[in-house]
């Protein structure tokens, strides 16, 4: 007789760890929003220099372009953020 | 087939839709109670859930004030991305232990998680109805500038053939009926239809204003060469007017009355999470579509002044049209996106207004079928009474729209801090909103409305918020010790 094994995956063993370890969870969420804060801080071009002329970096002057990949990056790191939050109504079972 | 008649036609077509979508969520409803009405039973799934709190939350200022302000303030307006972003990152502060205790509940209304969390405090009725007062006069506020814009656009799309006041009432019978017959469920609805057409018609139109110009580049080049300072590094109070408005929009935005109804509103936890985990990346498919296509504006239109910018967008959409009837179709199918997210903003703050005043204010139970009928007679009052003053279009109330997020903000402690933090107590609260309230209030008609780039409703929350807690610290000394303890699952 021959016995069926599950296939090891990593994205098996990442959704195995994340649907079992809530804990896990908490931190990586955690983590990921202390990164949103920080891109919000470097979004806004408070280190530069008032008046400078900006090279173009994608069409865009250089300081748009750090916002504008900021934001892309909050987008992201947000998104995977609210997948992680435990947000299970009082009679919802556990998926 | 000329503009004006395309225009007639698709507004025919477009109006005719919502009348169907109204009559099936009528037929789709289960019971007259204010859960089935205000909040559709409860069971908006993802893509519905999505959609609707994008339409919601993409207004008519979102699409013809937002280019108008990038024509205006050039390429520092990319700050529009990082707050509209910063709504669905300050949603993590409330909605993870708002969403569960709502079902355990049965929350209808905002005041619903007041009146639950203060249960027991004095001055608690005096703070449901300070925090009532704030979101309905915003929310009255809000819907005044979407009649007058639904006006202003029916005119324009129909090529004047439709007059302003015709377009105003006209639009707001049609709000009225629809949100009337199918409440919620035909809100929702209704706004999935208006987000998908607002979201193709503006890449539309960007990918047509990118390939004329000959791309990013060279509108970028072309725009130093015509305003150097559109381009160049912002100063100091242009900066912290940037960090500002982050703050202060994505504090604001979460206690919008009608995105607190979408928290109750969704089927199950999972479908909500998932619904933001999308939503995050809609500021980067429309917010920077907004701003890239007034930005394209400076180099194609030259020199508009003053509230001239503001119809950037419709004297683009005027070009547009101009190029032939494949363009004129597609500018059409825009005015009508843009019409769509006017009216699915109205629809929104109609219902919420009618659940707000009905359960918050007149103090009607949220379990009782006559509450409904209350929010429905309330929501038309309000709508008539809004309509008549839209009539007249010299009146301008844009002091009042500005007024909005700072009244809205107040809000913030009794929502997001009193989640948090047990030992908050709902008198200071009380006066905290009300101090907050006056600065807020007084700066902006005094005509200070920011003070060091800061807006002064951001800098009154901070009073606001030194009153409500220094105020439950003294509450607790004098009655003998607080519970500090995190968390509020009462």
């Amino acid at each position: 007789m021959r016995i069926e094994t599950p296939s090891f995956t990593p994205r098996l063993y990442y959704a195995d760890l994340m649907s079992r370890n809530s804990l896990l969870r908490r931190r990586a969420r955690a983590v990921l929003l202390g990164l949103v804060v920080l891109l919000y801080v470097v979004s806004v071009p408070w280190y530069r220099e008032a008046g400078a002329t900006p090279s173009i970096v994608f069409g865009l002057p250089d300081w748009v372009a750090v916002a504008l990949g900021c934001y892309v990056g909050v987008a992201i790191l947000n998104s995977l953020a609210w997948l992680l939050t435990d947000l299970q109504d009082h009679d919802e079972e556990a998926p | 087939m000329s503009f004006q008649a395309l225009g007639v036609s698709a507004l025919v077509v477009y109006l005719g839709a919502l009348f169907v979508v109204a009559e099936i969520s009528r037929r789709a409803r289960r019971d007259l109670s204010p859960s089935d009405h205000f909040l559709a039973g409860r069971q908006l799934g993802v893509f519905v859930l999505f959609l609707t709190l994008y339409a919601t939350a993409y207004s008519g200022n979102s699409l013809l004030g937002y280019p108008g302000e990038a024509y205006r303030r050039g390429f520092s307006w990319i700050m529009a991305v990082g707050f509209m972003t910063s709504i669905i990152v300050c949603f993590h502060l409330l909605v993870p232990k708002l969403r569960p205790l709502a079902t355990r509940w049965g929350f209808v209304s905002p005041g619903d998680w007041v009146r639950h969390r203060f249960a027991d405090d004095p001055g608690l009725r005096k703070l449901v109805m300070g925090v009532a007062l704030l979101m309905a006069l915003a929310l009255a506020n809000f819907l005044f500038a979407q009649l007058k814009a639904m006006g202003e656009l029916a005119e324009e799309v129909t090529g004047g053939l439709v007059p302003y006041e015709l377009g105003v009432i006209g639009l707001a019978a049609m709000v009225l009926f629809y949100e009337t017959r199918g409440g919620m469920r035909a809100v929702a609805w209704t706004d999935t239809v208006q987000g998908l057409l607002m979201l193709f018609g503006l890449m539309a139109l960007l990918s047509w204003l990118l390939v004329g110009a000959g791309g990013m580049g060279t509108i970028t080049r072309e725009i130093f060469e015509l305003r150097p300072d559109a381009v160049l590094v912002p100063d100091g109070d242009e900066v912290r007017n940037w960090i500002s408005t982050i703050l202060l929009l994505g504090l604001a935005s979460v206690v919008y009355p009608q995105a607190i109804q979408r928290v109750y509103a969704a089927k199950h936890g999972r479908t909500l999470k998932r619904a933001f985990s999308l939503m995050t990346f809609m500021p980067l498919t429309t917010t920077l579509v907004v701003i890239l296509i007034g930005l394209a504006a400076i180099p194609r239109l030259g020199e508009l002044t003053g509230a001239e910018a503001d119809r950037v967008m419709p004297l683009l959409l005027g070009e547009w049209a101009a190029a032939g009837t494949p363009s004129a179709v597609a500018a059409v199918m825009v005015f009508i996106g843009a019409l769509a997210a006017i009216m699915s903003t109205a629809d929104s703050v109609l219902l919420s207004l009618g659940s707000v005043v009905a359960e918050d204010i007149v103090g009607r139970d949220r379990r009782d079928p006559g509450t409904t009928r209350l929010g429905k007679r309330v929501a038309a009052g309000i709508l008539v009474a809004m309509v008549l003053l839209a009539m007249d279009r010299s009146i301008t109330l844009w002091r009042l729209i500005e007024l909005k997020m700072e009244l809205l903000v107040q809000c913030v402690p009794a929502f997001m801090l009193a989640i948090h933090w047990r030992g908050l107590r709902a008198a200071p609260t009380f006066w905290g909103l009300v101090v907050g309230t006056i600065i807020a209030v007084t700066a902006v008609f005094v005509g200070s409305p920011r003070i060091y780039g800061f807006h002064t409703g951001v800098l009154s929350l901070g009073v606001n918020l030194l009153i409500a807690v220094g105020g439950s610290l003294a509450v607790a000394r004098s009655t003998g010790g607080t519970d500090l303890r995190v968390g509020a699952d009462r």
